[in-house]
């Protein structure tokens, strides 16, 4: 009775978790790319917007996510699928991900960082990656 | 991180930081020398069931954390491969704290 609860709040929650980071990520491509001074107020403004963001809500979404997914595969029993495995792998992987983006932001926010490093550039695209790749093995479970 | 604001959030991440290596320390010991013994030695495959689940949320907060601070501090990647290896051995958390420590001792000079 509560199992379909459960999936259908870890499923907003990880929306929400992967939308903010998303939004997270863009905002440190939009700084890597601008032409303005890293110390204008405008620019910190729009920073602390997202920052403020992912403070309250991006974040919270993500441990909401991540305790109601440990509830669904004890609930459902899935421990020990392959598919469940590899899915845990990928948010490992998507955890890491927002990790380096809050800590880039903050620097950028702080003024310590003029502008990040070009590695960032690649986190946008990595996420789409990941969701994709969880989606189908949570929709599918093909292993 | 020059300015005072900037050193005081790293301050308080640092903190942070040594407090989930404990977190995750502690439990990953109390998976291994507590729960799987206890599973395979008792026949008490609740033990790991419980501590398992909790374990992993450690696991990720860690991992969370741990990409956060390394950025937001700028540290260099060696650091964080050491820090990263470290959680996935035994008492590995415990040696990062103190890694840890060190750095908001050497932080705390700085001031």
């Amino acid at each position: 009775m509560i199992y379909p609860w459960l999936k259908a709040l870890h499923a907003a929650a990880a929306l929400t978790w992967t939308g903010g980071l998303l939004a997270a990520a863009m905002a440190i491509q939009a700084c890597a790319g601008a032409k303005v001074p890293a110390d204008t107020a405008d620019r910190r403004r729009a920073l602390d917007t997202v920052r403020r963001w992912d403070r309250h809500v991006t974040s919270p979404a993500m441990l909401l996510a991540w305790v109601l997914g440990i509830a669904i595969a004890i609930q459902g029993e899935w421990f020990g699928s392959l598919w469940l495995a590899i899915k845990l792998g990928f948010v490992v992987f998507l955890s890491a991900m927002h990790g380096l983006a809050t800590g880039t932001l903050k620097r950028l926010a702080l003024g310590s960082l003029p502008s990040p490093s070009s590695a960032l550039r690649h986190i946008p695209a990595a996420t789409v990656a990941s969701i994709a790749v969880i989606a189908v093995l949570a929709v599918v479970k093909p292993f | 991180m020059s300015t005072p604001e900037a050193r005081a959030e790293e301050h308080r991440q640092l903190r942070w930081m040594r407090a989930v290596s404990l977190l995750e320390g502690s439990t990953l010991l109390a998976l291994v020398l507590v729960a799987v013994p206890l599973k395979h030695l008792a026949g008490v495959p609740m033990a790991t069931r419980i501590m398992g689940p909790i374990h992993g949320l450690a696991f990720l907060l860690y991992v969370w954390m741990l990409a956060r601070t390394v950025c937001a501090g700028g540290w260099p990647r060696s650091e964080m491969i050491r820090l990263v290896a470290a959680a996935f051995i035994p008492f590995g958390a415990f040696i990062n704290e103190r890694r840890l420590a060190r750095r908001q001792a050497v932080l705390a000079a700085c001031d």
